[in-house]
């Protein structure tokens, strides 16, 4: 457990000492500001849905940069033989590196919260939209954070690692678009089952589908997993 | 695991990268209280022996063991024992020496109440009080070596992996460092990498010798002394009758050994190779002996370079 926790304060730390941290979040509070202002006086609702449709796209292209240093880093720095050598588990470095940038991404998503003033003071939202589109925004960060913490293990270029997270990330936000072109009904239900989009537009709904919590759970386990065997076996 | 049986084991270890194979068949122990020297120039398979043991690779075959816990399959508890330092120090750039020295204690499982003392006991074993709040990308590279071998005593492992701990240092730095090394030796295992002849030779009680993947030889410091002295050589090119040309070098004292074979391509001229004694003014002897009688065109000394000292082992002498 204390390996673990190691682990997750040197992300931590990490993060808090690199410009790239802050300069993503920035960039991610300044577009949550504009789609928020760009929804509220387009539509005139007291709701999140745009705002968090947007968010969602905005993590698929932000996250890569968080997640590129993960391991990418360790292999350019030298420092991959200290973690490997240390009497730590691949499971404990994968999870400890997977806390590091997830707490980043709670980070992004609370500070978020401060849209919602607005929200409250001038109109009547519906408050449980709210709490399960965020709850759909989290699980949405996650796995897209899996998903580059295991690009960043593939590669020894940060660039790299980046721009392959970017593209399938990418895809399986787009892929629920196929959908409208499959005549056979087994690969319209795959297509929108791996659609990133589809389930997290159910959050952002108000639906909370256990169906939906279970896809991003499942996505995240297995890049975690893919993760942590492929440092037992790059030994 | 009794305390008689050495802390590091190996048993027949080799590593092969596709069809080259980098370590072939290496087995040696080293035993509590000992100082081994890792012997070998660039590219011999030191750093992939140091790897294999650390945990950091995987041997393709044979055994490593640490303090009796197999490193294939006990990996956790093996690393638990062992502090390395690898050739590169694994450094996290914009962390300071601090907050760097208390994530490898806090892997390594020092308790929280021990770990103020356990930073300042390595801080002050490697001199890095001054130094202890800066971040590491503003060290020098002499620093930058002592941060990474403080983290390697983090934790008072058992065992101390060092490949090539004094690359980089200045004279006064190597010197401390190696007091370091000799202190901790007392009572743990350390087998410590180089390309440096007197390095080995002057800190360790064995040393081992490694060329091209394959253990040449398990030597004391003294062995490799006389092996290396052995390498002393003033080499000439004279012209002159050959007999009478042995006969006067083999009266200068210091002389041990002379062989006289025809120049390439010189005419005339002799090719001598002297073996000598490993004391200066030899040369000297030499070049008043014979360029008072015969042409002397050219005389060299050579001096014990650890290519020459290979070339005895491989030679088997």
């Amino acid at each position: 457990m204390s390996g673990l926790l190691a682990v997750y304060q040197k992300e931590l730390a990490g993060y808090f000492r690199s410009p790239i941290a802050y300069f993503v979040v920035a960039v991610f509070l300044l577009g949550t500001g504009y789609f928020f202002l760009y929804n509220i006086f387009f539509t005139g609702d007291a709701t999140m849905a745009g705002t968090f449709h947007n968010m969602g796209l905005l993590l698929i292209l932000l996250v890569p940069l968080l997640s590129m240093r993960l391991f990418a880093a360790e292999y350019g720095a030298g420092t991959m033989e200290l973690l490997l050598t240390l009497p730590l588990t691949p499971w404990q470095i994968v999870l400890g590196k997977f806390l590091g940038g997830a707490t980043l991404v709670l980070a992004i998503a609370v500070a978020t919260v401060v849209d919602l003033v607005p929200l409250y003071l001038f109109g009547t939202p519906e408050t449980l939209a709210i709490v399960s589109g965020y709850l759909g925004f989290v699980l949405l960060g996650l796995a897209c954070l899996a998903v580059g913490q295991l690009a960043s293990a593939l590669t020894h270029n940060q660039i790299i690692a980046a721009l392959i997270a970017a593209a399938v990330l990418l895809a399986l936000w787009f892929v629920g678009h196929l959908q409208a072109f499959q005549v056979s009904p087994a690969l319209r239900a795959l297509t929108g089952y791996l659609s990133f989009a589809l389930h997290y537009a159910d959050f952002i709904q108000g639906l909370v589908r256990s169906e939906a919590i279970a896809f991003y759970a499942i996505v995240s386990a297995i890049a975690l997993t893919l993760n942590a065997s492929y440092l037992q076996w790059q030994r | 695991m009794s305390p008689e049986s050495p802390a590091i084991v190996l048993e027949s270890v080799s590593k092969r990268y596709g069809s080259a194979t980098v370590v072939h068949d290496v087995s040696f122990t080293v035993a509590r209280g000992e100082i081994v020297g890792f012997l070998g120039p660039n590219g011999a398979g030191k750093t992939t022996t140091m790897r294999m043991i650390a945990g950091f690779t995987t041997p393709t075959s044979g055994r490593v063991l640490v303090d009796g816990y197999d490193m294939a399959t006990q990996n956790v508890e093996a690393a638990r024992r062992i502090g390395y330092l690898p050739e590169r120090p694994p450094l996290y750039e914009t962390l300071d020496v601090r907050a760097y020295l208390r994530f490898v204690a806090k892997a390594k499982g020092v308790a929280r109440a021990a770990m103020a003392a356990e930073l300042e006991r390595v801080s002050a074993a490697c001199r890095l009080e001054a130094v202890f709040r800066h971040e590491i990308y503003k060290l020098s590279k002499g620093y930058r070596q002592r941060v990474g071998l403080a983290q390697a005593l983090l934790g008072r492992p058992h065992v101390l992996l060092l490949d090539e701990p004094t690359a980089g240092l200045d004279p006064g730095q190597i010197h401390e460092t190696r007091e370091v090394i000799r202190a901790f030796g007392e009572d743990h295992a350390v087998l410590l990498s180089t390309h440096i002849l007197p390095e080995a030779t002057l800190i360790c009680r064995r040393v081992a010798i490694i060329d091209h993947g394959r253990l040449l030889a398990i030597d004391s410091p003294s062995g490799l002394q006389r092996a290396a002295e052995h390498t002393n050589r003033v080499t000439l090119q004279v012209t002159g009758p050959a007999r009478e040309l042995r006969e006067a070098l083999t009266a200068v004292p210091g002389v041990l050994d002379v062989e006289i074979r025809p120049a390439s391509g010189e005419g005339s001229a002799l090719h001598v190779e002297c073996h000598v004694e490993a004391k200066d003014g030899v040369e000297a002897e030499i070049a008043r002996a014979v360029a008072s009688r015969w042409d002397l065109h050219r005389l060299e000394r050579q001096q014990p370079t650890l290519e020459n000292v290979f070339l005895r082992y491989v030679s088997g002498a």
